[in-house]
């Protein structure tokens, strides 16, 4: 039997089309990765499976490293959102620092060897033989570290700088209350509905819960801090629509 | 009469290679809508790397020792690998030469590296480098094999241009990838498919098929007139006019070469399977009248 394109088009379609039909059906086609890490014979989560697109309130759930641990010791700002912060996000608030000709970046791997120290369980790194000097001091606060991780820690410290005002923690400069009015009013300016904003983050900006259940048809979720395109996927709901609706009256406010 | 209808057959690939480049582009658009915060078009937003065969081989050895895909890997890719794989033991790297669209990219880049090259494109580089040069993609397979396994992390998208051109807009691209990519595509003005030929890993996995593929390319050497239209037109530089069975590891099942496309005496270059060489009278008859235009 001689194939001829016509041939090769069926197959195509049949081979992957169908399959990837019939691997769907039993479940065999996910695009989502699954993002739970390892887990030891001792039921222990496995550190290097930490990954970037882990949120911070996920490292919480896997490796009860709490997330108001990570917030204070890498030196994020107060309010950021453990549902909505990745571990990959820190490489967008830091700048990189060149220490002996290296360039050291605060990111994934470095939330790896915080959380090795932090949890005292193993982790070899490749990559970070620095760590800022918050992070150093909050775990020597915190007593997690031996003596020995201690002398080698502060002699491989280096002083964190972030890439934009924005990231700083609060208000070295600025009152407390000057801070806090500037804050608000940056994010009256900027604040946009993006994949990424916590329903918290909707009714900061002023929309009332009557609102909210007004145009979405729900009441309010008891944890404000789940993120709004979810909320709204799970409910059945273009996000498009929606968004739309809150970003004309946020407009009009 | 004759030329219309290669055209037409031509056209059935070109059609398969752009939906995939399209559906390509569109997934790559939508993962970025919906990194954005926007609905996705059409169809959903995976990452990329959930949509690449290459994702499965490299996750292989982290899968059936620890029962894990490595990072930024998901189910679907290693789905699809077996897919692909089966596909290919049918019919040999119909992923390369009807499927990828970096294949696609560089092959369309060609067809301009042609017009301004003529006869000397796709011969630059000196025969004996060239065949070479062409094991280079099996190191490139065992290093990224091997080292994806003792790391577990997806090593390969550093340096991977395909990911480069289809994820430009994101901050996942390395400066090495997107040089690799710059000068893929600047090599294809000069070189068909210079990336499948030399680099490309899934392609080196892909192409040891050809030599136990169930579908085989055959020669029928008593009706071949030995005029060479298969060799010129095989973008992997492969010598058909010279084999009986062709299973040159770099074939890539474009399918150009065959008496459907190109060769012009029926019945002798043909993709086929469980089918006895059929007598030379006939095609030579065929090929006459098909010559002298009789045949309509």
């Amino acid at each position: 039997m001689k194939i001829r394109s016509l041939h090769m088009l069926l197959a195509i379609i049949t081979i992957v089309g169908g399959g990837i039909l019939l691997a769907n059906e039993l479940g065999l086609y996910s695009t989502i990765r699954e993002k739970s890490p390892r887990v030891t014979a001792e039921g222990v989560h496995i550190i290097s499976d930490i990954r970037g697109s882990h949120t911070l309130e996920e490292i919480e759930k896997y490796y009860q490293l709490p997330a108001s641990s990570i917030i204070e010791a890498f030196g994020l700002k107060v309010d950021t959102d453990p549902n909505s912060f990745k571990v990959k996000d820190l490489k967008e608030i830091f700048k990189p620092i060149e220490i002996e000709g290296e360039e050291y970046i605060i990111e994934t791997d470095t939330v790896r060897v915080f959380a090795s120290l932090y949890l005292k369980n193993p982790y070899t790194s490749e990559e970070t033989f620095y760590l800022s000097e918050s992070i150093v001091s909050y775990l020597i606060e915190n007593n997690k570290l031996t003596d020995k991780e201690k002398e080698y820690w502060l002699g491989h410290t280096f002083k964190a700088e972030y890439l934009g005002d924005n990231n700083l923690i609060g208000s070295e400069n600025l009152s407390p209350s000057e801070s806090i009015e500037n804050e608000v009013a940056e994010e009256a300016e900027e604040f946009e509905i993006t994949g990424k904003a916590t329903i918290q983050e909707l009714l900061d900006q002023g929309i009332t819960e009557e609102k909210f259940k007004e145009i979405t048809g729900f009441k309010v979720s008891e944890n404000k801090t789940i993120i709004l395109k979810d909320f709204i996927s799970e409910k059945g709901l273009e996000f498009k629509e929606v968004k739309e609706k809150f970003s004309e009256i946020l407009k009009n406010r | 009469m004759l030329k219309k209808q290669n055209k037409n057959k031509r056209l059935i690939r070109l059609a398969v290679q752009i939906f995939f480049l399209a559906l390509i582009i569109l997934i790559s658009f939508n993962h970025f809508r919906s990194e954005q915060g926007l609905e996705p078009l059409l169809i959903g937003s995976p990452s990329l790397h959930a949509v690449c065969p290459f994702g499965g081989v490299v996750t292989i050895y982290s899968y059936f020792t620890e029962g894990t895909f490595i990072q930024k890997i998901s189910q679907s890719s290693f789905t699809l690998m077996w897919l692909v794989l089966g596909l290919t033991l049918l019919f040999g790297p119909v992923f390369c030469g009807w499927i990828c669209p970096f294949g696609t990219v560089q092959e369309f880049l060609g067809k301009i590296g042609r017009k301004i090259f003529k006869k000397r494109y796709n011969h630059f580089i000196p025969i004996k480098l060239d065949m070479l040069l062409r094991y280079l993609r099996y190191i490139i397979l065992i290093l990224v094999v091997v080292k994806t396994a003792t790391t577990a992390k997806l090593l390969f998208s550093n340096f991977d241009p395909y990911f480069a051109l289809f994820n430009i807009w994101s901050d996942e691209v390395t400066r090495l990838s997107l040089f690799i990519l710059a000068v893929v595509l600047i090599v294809s003005l000069f070189i068909e498919r210079p990336w499948c030929k030399y680099l490309c890993p899934l392609g080196a996995l892909l192409g040891i098929f050809n030599f136990f593929r169930i579908v085989k390319l055959k020669r029928n050497e008593k009706t071949c007139i030995n005029c060479k239209a298969c060799d010129r037109i095989c973008p992997m530089n492969i010598n058909i006019s010279t084999s009986k069975t062709v299973s040159n590891h770099q074939c890539i099942s474009c399918m150009l070469c065959t008496d459907e496309i190109t060769c012009p005496v029926n019945d002798t270059l043909n993709f086929s399977v469980l089918e006895k060489e059929s007598s030379g009278e006939d095609s030579l008859k065929k090929v006459k009248k098909t010559i002298s235009g009789g045949e309509k």
